[in-house]
């Protein structure tokens, strides 16, 4: 109470104070620098400057949620903060320590690995697959179109979803996959495809590539429909082949269209997530842990967040580093 | 590409032939996910393997109406509320961004651009601690609002990125015309361009939706109680739990498909464009 009553008779002394301060402040802009003042106010609306108000409300969401996220996640990750400490209580600094363990830690490595395996094969696959399928839904038959169309649903799909039903083809008992080697009597038995090492992650390579296919089918598809229908003719005229025409024309000219399919597929693949916790968790014994989920584990299933954080800006690192290539390929035919 | 010769009667048919064998092998875990919610257990444990399900069994779906602690249908609808919340704010947002982006070349403006590129190759891995704290502290995390927030930013700079190409197709001429009829510049985008740039605005809906949808990683984080979280994170629960039983989990799949497959059905055209014009032109 005694507070409260102190502050009333205190505020209009603040107010007068205030008052004061905003008169001169407000005679200095106008006698001293008046002109200079308002010229800077007209200039802050100029036409141009309007359009940062359309985008402001988006920046300062994305500042808030993403890069407030970012900052703060380097932060953690040069601390010590675990269960005990992360809401509220004192964060150690111990700069470094995370990142030193990190490259001590087996998993990590292991993991580390993994990423660049695993994204090395998806894209190599998908890549290829996608680029066949593009020229052959390139020829004007009846059906081109629509299947071309359907072919995009499993882009579309939950991940959820997908490696749900992956787990399911590559099940050891009911499993398709078991069932058709074992008709073709490629395998005497069962595999164990999710709960062995090294067929765990050919399981999960193959349903990324199923996800893969059809992104890289429809931007190769639509990079073809830009080149010039006149090149083939005359290539054709020359006596070209097939095979030159191919590597003479269409690679060549599809060079931005390639560059940006693979920059984007290794954004994407790298960094995995959904897929992998889904299908596997990181198991058999760690074996596909991606940097993505091994990140997960430390931060929400073993409660060391400041080395989760660590793990997961090594990623950044990586895919920001990939990126700079992406932005370039991107912003080279900009305008301006 | 329109004057290329079509393909005559007998190539036509050899390619279509083909394209329906790539289309069957390719759509083959979808076309097995959706007969094995409609077998029975007894019948997916059968072996050989049945390829249609010869006793149509729809119990899986019909156990979950009757409650239970995996109700789908109560998880579908916190996946439909959480996406739409994400959907809404991502174009709230991205569409008048957008157009100040393609329109106006105010100072930072290439900075903004830059940053809207980045967030896009930004691994959920990154935000998921700082945002689980922040939404601590904002007294939000275990609700809706959480994954909302969070999945909004999927959405926001893939809209972006997408609708700054439709708004910049547009010329200025039809702008300065609604000037001259008396419009400002808010009340020229507001019934000038959004109309026009409105097949972009879907597009942009379309894929902040789908965004949200798939989403695992902020809904798992974010929401604790089974009865908030969105439905693929039922799904992996579920997995966690009744790891065998496959006829609920694949019913559990084809429901989480359905929307999706809504979408895909009435707004084709869309998706192409979204998948294309995001990737490619940046």
């Amino acid at each position: 109470m005694f507070c409260a009553a102190a502050l009333f008779s205190i505020m209009p002394a603040v107010k007068y104070a205030a008052g004061g301060w905003y008169k001169v402040a407000h005679g200095a802009c106008y006698t001293l620098k008046g002109e200079a003042f308002m010229k800077k106010i007209k200039k802050m609306f100029r036409y141009e400057n309007v359009g940062m108000l359309f985008v402001l409300p988006a920046f300062v969401y994305m500042l808030v949620f993403v890069g407030y996220p970012i900052i703060r996640n380097i932060i953690l990750s040069f601390q010590d903060v675990n269960a005990g400490n992360l809401v509220r209580g004192t964060k150690n600094f111990i700069l470094f320590d995370n990142y030193l363990e990190l490259f001590q830690d087996d998993v990590f490595r292991t993991s580390l690995f993994n990423t660049l395996r695993y994204t090395v094969m998806c894209l190599v696959f998908q890549f290829v697959i996608g680029f066949i399928l593009a020229l052959f839904f390139s020829k004007r038959f009846t059906l081109a179109k629509p299947v071309r169309g359907i072919l995009l649903v499993p882009w579309m799909i939950p991940v959820t979803v997908t490696a749900l039903m992956f787990k399911l083809l590559f099940a050891t008992d009911i499993g398709v996959i078991n069932y058709i080697l074992r008709s073709l009597h490629l395998t005497g038995k069962n595999i164990e495809w999710l709960t062995t090492p090294g067929t765990a992650m050919f399981a999960l390579v193959c349903a990324n590539i199923w996800i893969g296919i059809p992104f890289n089918m429809i931007l190769i598809s639509t990079g073809l429909t830009t080149i010039p229908k006149e090149l083939y003719e005359s290539a054709s005229i020359d006596g070209a082949n097939r095979i030159q025409t191919f590597f003479s024309i269409t690679l060549p000219l599809l060079k931005p269209t390639i560059e940006s399919v693979l920059i984007l597929g290794f954004i994407y693949t790298f960094k995995v997530y959904d897929l992998v916790y889904v299908m596997t968790s990181g198991g058999p014994v760690n074996s596909t842990h991606m940097l993505s989920t091994y990140s997960y584990k430390l931060s929400f299933e073993m409660f060391k967040y400041s080395k989760g954080s660590a793990v997961a800006n090594v990623l950044l690192v990586i895919l920001m580093i990939v990126g700079i290539f992406y932005i370039k390929a991107t912003t080279a035919g900009e305008e301006e | 590409m329109d004057e290329e010769k079509k393909l005559n009667g007998r190539k036509n048919m050899v390619f279509s032939i083909i394209s329906i064998v790539i289309l069957c092998i390719l759509l083959f875990p979808l076309y097995w996910a959706l007969i094995t919610s409609l077998k029975t257990e007894q019948e997916i444990f059968q072996n050989p393997p049945t390829f249609y399900p010869h006793i149509l069994n729809l119990k899986s779906y019909a156990a979950q109406v009757e409650t239970g602690d995996f109700n789908m249908f109560r998880s579908f609808g916190n996946s439909f509320v959480i996406s739409i919340g994400a959907t809404v704010i991502a174009v709230l947002l991205a569409v008048p961004a957008s157009y100040g982006i393609a329109k106006y070349h105010f100072k930072g403006r290439k900075l903004m651009l830059l940053s809207f590129l980045v967030t896009q190759m930004l691994p959920v891995s990154v935000l998921l601690t700082p945002m689980f704290i922040m939404f601590k502290n904002m007294h939000v995390y275990n609700t809706w609002i959480a994954a909302v927030l969070a999945d909004a930013t999927i959405g926001i700079p893939f809209s972006v990125l997408i609708l700054k190409n439709y708004f910049a197709s547009i010329p200025k001429d039809l702008e300065e015309a609604a000037y001259l009829d008396g419009c400002n510049k808010f009340t020229a985008f507001l019934r000038i361009l959004i109309p026009i740039a409105k097949p972009g605005v879907i597009v942009c809906a379309i894929f902040s939706f789908l965004y949200a949808w798939g989403d695992l990683a902020y809904g798992m984080t974010f929401i604790l109680d089974q009865e908030r979280r969105p439905i693929t994170a039922g799904i992996f629960n579920f997995m966690g739990q009744y790891g065998t039983k496959w006829s609920y989990l694949t019913a559990f799949a084809v429901v989480t498909i359905i929307p999706v497959a809504l979408i895909f059905i009435f707004m084709q055209k869309y998706i192409v464009s979204g998948m294309t014009s995001g990737a490619v032109k940046g």
